[in-house]
């Protein structure tokens, strides 16, 4: 086997709070043309970095050891001039979102057109642009040479990042998570692409990622990366299969997958690059963690094709025994609570000399009902107007049609009336940072909705925040502190919290874990499980991820162009689905383990 | 486009209305009057009423003030009393020997700003930065007419280098271009050095934000050399905060013209302005701030034009 690229022994290092502070430590990884290796870890693990320092693309300042062999040459170490020779021309590279990544306010057609300039010359070169455009499909390409990036969709915007990387047909494509942040379906497209290039290529390929689900159909080697150190290397199938390290194991069963009937949630966070563990980094968290781990960092140990850094590896499985199926049981019977009927929601269009032109509506005549302690899932891709349909039950937007809570329209109700009906219902946002005010503190936060309701004394009030904040899981102690101090876990947890204070009958969770890792979306999908039983709450959880909606859902509203297309038991929908947009949202997810 | 500028220009009328409406009613509620700055200050009452109701400044103020908008309808700006001059006639005279120096001092510092800029995103954080910042803040902070007074001690008083103040040379029978730019030369260092020290600061800032962009990440992996990225990448998207500030300064500037000026007695609209505003000359001073409120409306229109031909995604609905 040729080897294509071979990292020997690489760390990096970045400067933070006045001195170096390691981020990735000793990676060694190889991979031959036409491979593709899945570097996988979760935010904070070090694998961008890991990425970049391959064509040291790293933030000033940074600091690299070891050694990176590309066609024959040690990129570590070669001069910045001949290093901008290999960029592009012997390894391209895609990024996360690209929209960011692709310059504003130059055309398409520019940017490939310079990623081929660069190192072979010549002028606008039209011919290669087009050919490249049509290689990562996209139609109708000659047509779009003059537009920006801003007129493609986030699909195609990835697309053209793709094309600019393989512009001078490099023997390495790294592709650092270039299907987060798009829409399931469109994921998959991209992932497709990648894995078809790759073939026809010949190329290698490093896609790094902190989802193992998306590599799981095409990756032929993992690398695990946990707090900077690789704990579980070797070949993808087997992998896959018989995961020996138990971080690796734990992250797995996290996954989401179509109808699951529980998620493993691994305790504890990843520790900060500034305070990682002196042994083996994952011996906190780890439910098989022995005395001897928190010594020393554990050697590898090779077990068929894949090798693990742990003292005490997980024994191979019979396959069939972690599986979980979902029991089979009668859909639950809810009291109806909220209904909701005929709902559509215009957005105003651009408003000309003349008045406003026909707006296009956003969601047309959505209808359901909402039982006590049932959760709705409402699954779409961007733009589908799910978002609109839980602002529109909130009262947030104006709508036609009728929302009633309890068999009371809201239409029909005014000033503090409607405040307060308003009230019981309660929304989770995607950004849980953002939706906080960052000069309030903690306590204050939380307070707020419970202060709304009536006057408490200090004591009480203080004492009801406590109680909360140890309802979601968290130490009371942290009411004194300001929002950005927490993790993006934390602080989703605090606005569960923020909502449960108004003691709300039904919670609209929009997106709740899409900003969040596997791992800690797990933990969070339990918590809400957990709360919706103990609190008879509903939830309505819109999502673009079916597998969580799956998850959590009694029923599912599949919503497609601002239509529901088809509403029905979670079981039910899963088993049959009677819409073409369904089964392809059901194919598109992460299926279960073992099938 | 077409269509927004129209949008914008009916929008602005109404804030040009009330600018020239409250500029109107504060000149004539301050005591005194032009008479006395024409007659001097010892005129009896008699002959200040008689000039008073000569000029129609003993009419009742809101028909002086009607009057004023049904002249302006007719294209006339009416006559300046301490001068005895047509407005528009006597305005384009200055405001002509305004826009030389001001067209001047204006590409000079944003070529300065530009290049300074450039320099301070590129090296943000080291030493060149940290120096031209420093001379940044240390010239925005100093009074434009402290700048000007130490120039004309320096290269006027002490090396006789440079005239101190006026337009031209006026024992020279036939002036040629020499001496007009000779006069030029410290007014225009003066608000050079004041304006590069706030616009280069802006745009070193959005030099260093550009580069900091994922999208040059991109072009540093595709084999872009530094150089190229900061032409062909940065300095196209990094100018956009410029143009919105030499577009709001246009006024700005032109405030700072009223100082400068008058230290360096540059017949200018500036100046104009200053003597009208001491002699109570209303015709002018309220034509003045007509053409400020002009200015400001077409430098804010321009600047998001500039923008729109810089940002692709700029909209004008």
């Amino acid at each position: 086997m040729n080897a294509v690229l071979r990292v020997e022994n690489l760390s990096a290092a970045l400067p933070r709070g006045g001195r170096d502070v390691p981020i990735v430590e000793g990676l060694n990884l190889t991979i031959n043309a036409g491979e593709m290796l899945a570097l996988v870890g979760e935010s904070g693990s070090g694998k961008t970095i890991a990425a970049l320092s391959i064509m040291r693309l790293l933030p000033p300042g940074a600091t690299l050891t070891g050694g990176v062999w590309l066609g024959g040459q040690n990129l570590a170490l070669l001069p910045e001039s001949a290093l901008r020779r290999v960029r592009g021309r012997d390894a391209g590279m895609v990024f996360q979102n690209p929209l960011a990544a692709l310059n504003p306010s130059r055309t398409v057609a520019s940017q490939i057109a310079e990623a081929w300039r660069v190192h072979n010359g010549g002028g606008k070169n039209t011919a290669r642009v087009l050919e490249l455009l049509g290689e990562v499909g996209i139609p109708n390409a000659a047509a779009r040479l003059g537009d920006y990036p801003h007129q493609f969709s986030g699909g195609q915007r990835q697309r053209v990042m793709l094309a600019m990387a393989l512009a001078c047909a490099p023997k390495l494509l790294i592709a650092d998570e270039p299907t987060s942040g798009l829409d399931p379906l469109i994921a998959r497209q991209i992932m497709e692409l990648i894995a078809r290039l790759r073939r026809e290529l010949n190329m290698a390929v490093l896609f790094v990622t902190h989802d193992l689900s998306v590599v799981e159909a095409h990756a032929d080697a993992v690398q695990m990366l946990y707090a900077g150190k690789s704990v579980e290397w070797g070949s993808a199938k087997q992998f896959f299969t018989h995961p020996r390290h138990p971080y690796s194991e734990a992250l797995l069963g996290s996954i989401a997958r179509v109808g699951q009937a529980r998620l493993h949630n691994i305790p504890g966070s990843l520790p900060e690059p500034e305070a990682r563990p002196p042994g083996c980094r994952f011996a906190p968290r780890c439910a098989h963690c022995q005395p001897d781990c928190e010594a020393a960092f554990p050697p590898p140990s090779q077990f068929g094709a894949t090798t693990a850094a742990c003292f005490y590896p997980r024994p191979v499985q019979d396959r069939h025994a972690g599986v979980e199926a979902l029991p089979v049981t009668a859909p639950r019977r809810f009291i109806t609570q909220l209904q909701v009927q005929h709902l559509s929601v215009r957005y105003a269009g651009k408003t000309g000399w003349f008045g406003a032109k026909a707006a296009m509506p956003a969601l047309r005549d959505a209808s359901f009902s909402l039982g006590r302690g049932e959760c709705l899932g409402v699954v779409g891709e961007s733009g589908s107007g799910k978002s609109t349909l839980g602002r529109a039950i909130l009262q947030m937007l104006p709508y036609e049609g009728q929302v009633l809570l309890e068999d009371t329209d809201f239409a029909a109700l005014h000033g503090a009336a409607r405040c307060a009906r308003r009230r019981r219902l309660q929304l989770v946002f995607q950004d849980p940072r953002e939706s906080m005010n960052p000069r309030l503190r903690i306590g204050e936060i939380i307070a707020e909705p419970l202060r709304l309701q009536g006057q408490l004394p200090q004591a009480a009030l203080r004492e009801k925040v406590e109680t909360l904040l140890r309802r979601v899981g968290l130490n009371a102690q942290l009411a004194g502190l300001f929002p950005g101090t927490l993790s993006g876990g934390q602080a989703q947890r605090v606005a569960i919290a923020r909502a449960l204070a108004a003691s709300p009958d039904i919670i609209v969770l929009d997106e709740p874990t899409s900003s969040l890792d596997v791992s800690t979306q797990a933990m969070l999908l339990n918590l809400l499980k957990d709360i919706a039983y103990t609190d008879a709450l509903s939830y309505i959880l819109i999502s673009h991820d079916f597998a969580v909606v799956s998850y959590m859902a009694d029923r599912i509203a599949v919503l497609h162009e601002g239509r529901i297309v088809e509403l029905n038991d979670t079981a039910a929908l899963i088993a049959a689905p009677r819409h073409a947009y369904t089964a392809a949202l059901i194919a598109a997810a992460p299926q279960p383990r073992g099938v | 486009m077409m269509r927004m500028v129209a949008r914008r220009l009916a929008a602005s009328g109404l804030s040009i209305f009330i600018l020239v409406t409250l500029v109107f009613f504060m000149a004539h509620l301050t005591p005194g009057g032009p008479a006395y700055s024409i007659l001097g200050l010892k005129a009896n009452a008699t002959s200040v009423a008689q000039l008073n109701a000569r000029l129609g400044l003993n009419q009742p103020l809101l028909q002086q003030y009607g009057l004023w908008w049904w002249h302006l309808a007719h294209g006339r700006l009416g006559y300046s009393y301490l001068l005895n001059r047509p407005v528009g006639a006597l305005l384009w005279r200055y405001e002509l020997n305004t826009l030389v120096f001001y067209a001047i001092a204006i590409s000079l510092s944003t070529g300065l700003s530009i290049l300074l800029g450039l320099a301070q995103g590129v090296y943000f954080g080291r030493w060149p930065a940290r120096l031209i910042g420093a001379f940044q803040l240390g010239f925005y902070a100093l009074p434009p007419f402290f700048i000007a007074a130490m120039l004309v001690l320096w290269a006027c008083v002490r090396h006789r280098w440079l005239p101190a103040s006026g337009m031209v040379d006026l024992r020279l029978a036939h002036p040629g271009i020499a001496s007009y730019a000779a006069h030029l030369v410290l007014p225009v260092i003066t608000v050079t050095l004041f304006t590069t020290a706030s616009l280069s600061r802006y745009f070193g800032e959005a030099v260093h934000e550009e580069l900091g962009r994922d999208y040059v990440r991109t072009a540093r992996a595709k084999g872009v050399g530094f150089t190229a990225i900061l032409f062909t990448h940065v300095l196209r998207n990094a100018l956009r905060p410029l143009v919105t500030m030499l577009g709001l300064s246009l006024p700005y500037i032109f405030t700072g013209g009223v100082i400068v000026e008058s230290v360096f007695n540059y017949p200018g609209l500036g100046w104009l302005m200053w003597r009208s505003a001491l002699a109570q000359d209303y015709p002018i001073l309220i034509a003045i701030v007509l053409v400020i409120g002009l200015l400001t409306v077409l430098g804010n229109l321009l600047a998001d034009v500039v923008n729109g031909l810089l940002d692709p995604r700029a909209s004008y609905e």
